[in-house]
């Protein structure tokens, strides 16, 4: 099957910082499986899912995601890689407001060469997929700023499955719903996921999500940073 | 990328409207203003064509050119007929065209000189006075009047008309037991010729009391020469122009006419003397320009707020667009669009208004105003403004692009609002 995440000896401290936030000895994701990332509120997180996004960068030899040493690639190379390969949900406000739900779907592969190539027929392909999340088609020619929290999570998680990239990272995509919303909005994630053999990487501080995974990562287990610094 | 910093832009569309409006209001202003100027300046040097040397008394060049062309201040000295005898004689003078000032109609200026002005004046590329309505004048108290005088008047052919002494448009002393009547109503010209009334030189000697109208009452106006030889019309002149057979002739002759002996002369070449005054008119021309494309610059100054102001709001769609692979350069590039999108659409609508105004408001310009400006295609200079607006508004959206890449790296995907 092959890693879609690899880490060795990582250790990122912020600019300026005192210490270390991360210090994670190891970590692999397999490719295809579907991961959630457990830890409390700054715990560094959405630090680390930055790191593998390539938005910031880690050390050299310490981090490969799909094969490539993130230490290594320039800012640009990573940029690409993100853009073709990674598909990155939000907490809330993924959207652009003054475009509807279709349109910021297929914005996904306007920085992305490679996805686009993989999408015969953009529309119908950010139709289907929004239908496959659960959408009304009629909500689809909807501006995003009309749409409900919920259906625009749906449609940020129809905007990164965009033309099948090997990586989904969702940062807290629940937080701002509903269990009953919650658990559906999961479950269609994990089916779309399923049908293209997608990773996905899914950050929580929610207890209750666990059993829903096959595998849950908790934070403080492998980060081995002192904990007391972290906000230091 | 164009496509989505239009779309960002309708989003934002009332400070859009504004910034584009702000843009379109100052290129509209820069652009009237050069066309004023360049238009001012070739009617400045189309006012008088063919003329080699214009002759007064002792005086200034520019004051003998404004006066003589202008109509423009008046002449403290004047030159004797004498003198002008002299000039008439000088070998190589073709024609010459005798001009006596000092009264007006109502404050337009009154020439008094003799038909061969219609003959021999020249305007433009060369271009000879037409008559639109009636005929030169031909009898003493007949007046042919410039096309503006006509229309501001209301004056019609065979109106009488009262000359005042003096430039004033309130006279003190009319010359009213000495009425005039139109003969004729010139075409216009775009000149200070359509600003003036033209009389006989005998008609102004009759209404000053120099030229004796008794002793010639019985004669036939076709011998008025050969009288003026004998007794002349009026006794001093306020400038005289002269055409001769050979350009070349004038530098030479110009010098002679200075150091004549018998009465301190004036003259002048026509081309350099205007050539001298515009560079003195142009400062202030270029003062109005200055001015001008400051109020572009504080347009352009107002959009670079407007999108740095906007930065602050759009932090959250730049973290939708880095987690979508933007490259801080892609940001950087979309601002730049947006910039230059608010500008190419501004300065569009300015020029889109200036032709608009100059189709709808050319005429009324022209007959309140005199000027004469022209919905014509936009010149080299033109394209040069607005090729500088485009450049100025490219150097500063440098400034929110620079800012939205420093946020880009180090924002990244989260924000803390
Ligand atoms: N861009 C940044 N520059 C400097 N420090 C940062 C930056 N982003 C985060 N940090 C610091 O890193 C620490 C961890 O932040 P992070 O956002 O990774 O936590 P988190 O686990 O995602 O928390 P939460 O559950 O609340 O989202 C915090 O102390 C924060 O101040
Ligand atoms: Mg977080």
């Amino acid at each position: 099957m092959g890693t879609c995440i690899a880490v060795k000896h990582l250790e990122f401290r912020w600019p300026g910082a005192p210490s270390p936030l991360l210090t994670i000895p190891s970590l692999t994701i397999a490719r295809g499986e579907r991961v959630l990332l457990r830890g409390a509120s700054g715990s560094g997180k959405s630090t680390l899912l930055s790191l593998i996004a390539g938005v910031h960068q880690a050390p050299a030899g310490q981090l490969e995601v799909l094969g490539h040493d993130l230490g290594r690639l320039s800012q640009h190379r990573r940029d690409q890689l993100r853009a073709n390969e990674i598909g990155y949900i939000f907490q809330q406000f993924n959207l652009l407001p003054f475009l509807n739900a279709e349109e910021n779907v297929t914005l996904a592969s306007q920085f992305a060469p490679a996805r686009r190539k993989r999408v015969q027929n953009p529309e119908q392909h950010a139709q289907s997929l929004l239908k496959q999340l659960g959408l009304a088609a009629a909500d689809t020619q909807r501006l995003a700023s009309q749409l409900s929290v919920g259906q625009q999570q749906r449609v940020a998680a129809a905007r990164a499955l965009f033309g099948a990239p090997s990586l989904i990272i969702a940062d807290e995509p629940t937080s701002a719903l509903d269990a009953e919303h919650r658990d559906e909005f999961i479950q269609v994630l994990f089916k779309a996921c399923a049908a293209n053999q997608t990773t996905l990487l899914f950050v929580t501080h929610d207890q209750g999500l666990a059993p829903m995974f096959e595998r849950t990562i908790e934070l403080s287990d492998i980060n081995h940073a002192r904990k007391d610094d972290g906000d230091a | 990328m164009l496509k989505l910093a239009w779309a960002s832009l309708r989003n934002r569309r009332a400070s859009a409207i504004l910034t584009i409006l702000a843009i379109a209001i100052s290129t509209l202003l820069l652009l009237g203003v050069e066309r004023v100027r360049e238009q001012t300046q070739a009617n400045f040097a189309n006012t008088i064509a063919g003329t080699d040397l214009i002759v007064g008394a002792r005086t200034g060049s520019t004051q003998l050119l404004l006066s003589s062309v202008f109509h423009i201040g008046s002449l403290n000295n004047t030159l004797s007929w004498d003198s002008y005898q002299y000039l008439t004689k000088l070998p190589g003078v073709k024609w010459h065209i005798p001009m006596a000032l000092g009264d007006s109609v109502a404050g337009y200026p009154v020439v008094a000189t003799t038909s061969d002005f219609f003959s021999y004046f020249r305007y433009g590329d060369g271009l000879s006075l037409e008559l639109a309505k009636g005929t030169v004048f031909s009898e003493m108290n007949q007046a042919t009047l410039g096309a503006e005088v006509a229309a501001r008047l209301g004056l019609q052919q065979g109106d009488p008309l009262t000359l005042a002494h003096g430039s004033g448009g309130i006279s003190f002393s009319d010359h009213d037991q000495h009425p005039f009547v139109v003969s004729g109503i010139l075409n216009r010209t775009g000149t200070p010729v359509d600003q003036a009334v033209y009389i006989h030189l005998e008609g102004l000697g009759l209404l000053h009391g120099e030229f004796d109208s008794e002793h010639s009452a019985d004669h036939d106006h076709d011998d008025h020469h050969d009288h003026a030889s004998h007794a002349p019309p009026v006794y001093t002149l306020s400038a005289v122009l002269i055409g001769l057979e050979a350009r070349p002739l004038a530098l030479r002759m110009q010098r002679q006419i200075n150091t004549y002996k018998n009465e301190p002369l004036t003259a002048i070449m026509p081309g350099m003397a205007l050539t001298e005054l515009w560079r003195t008119l142009a400062l202030f021309e270029q003062a109005l320009l200055a001015i001008a494309a400051l109020v572009v610059a504080t347009g352009l100054l107002g959009m670079l707020t407007t999108l740095l102001a906007s930065l602050r709001e759009r932090r959250r769609e730049m973290a939708v667009l880095r987690a979508l692979g933007a490259g801080p350069f892609s940001i950087f590039s979309l601002l730049v669009s947006e910039a230059m999108l608010l500008t190419v659409i501004g300065v569009s609508t300015g020029v889109l208004l200036l032709f608009l105004g100059l189709m709808l408001g050319g005429d009324l310009l022209l007959t309140h105003t005199g000027m004469l400006l022209r919905a014509s295609p936009l010149t080299s200079n033109e394209w040069v403004l607005l090729a500088a607006i485009l450049a100025a508004a490219l150097i500063l959206s440098l400034i929110p692009a620079w800012r939205a890449f420093r946020n880009a790296l180090a924002d990244g995907l989260t924000i803390k609002l």
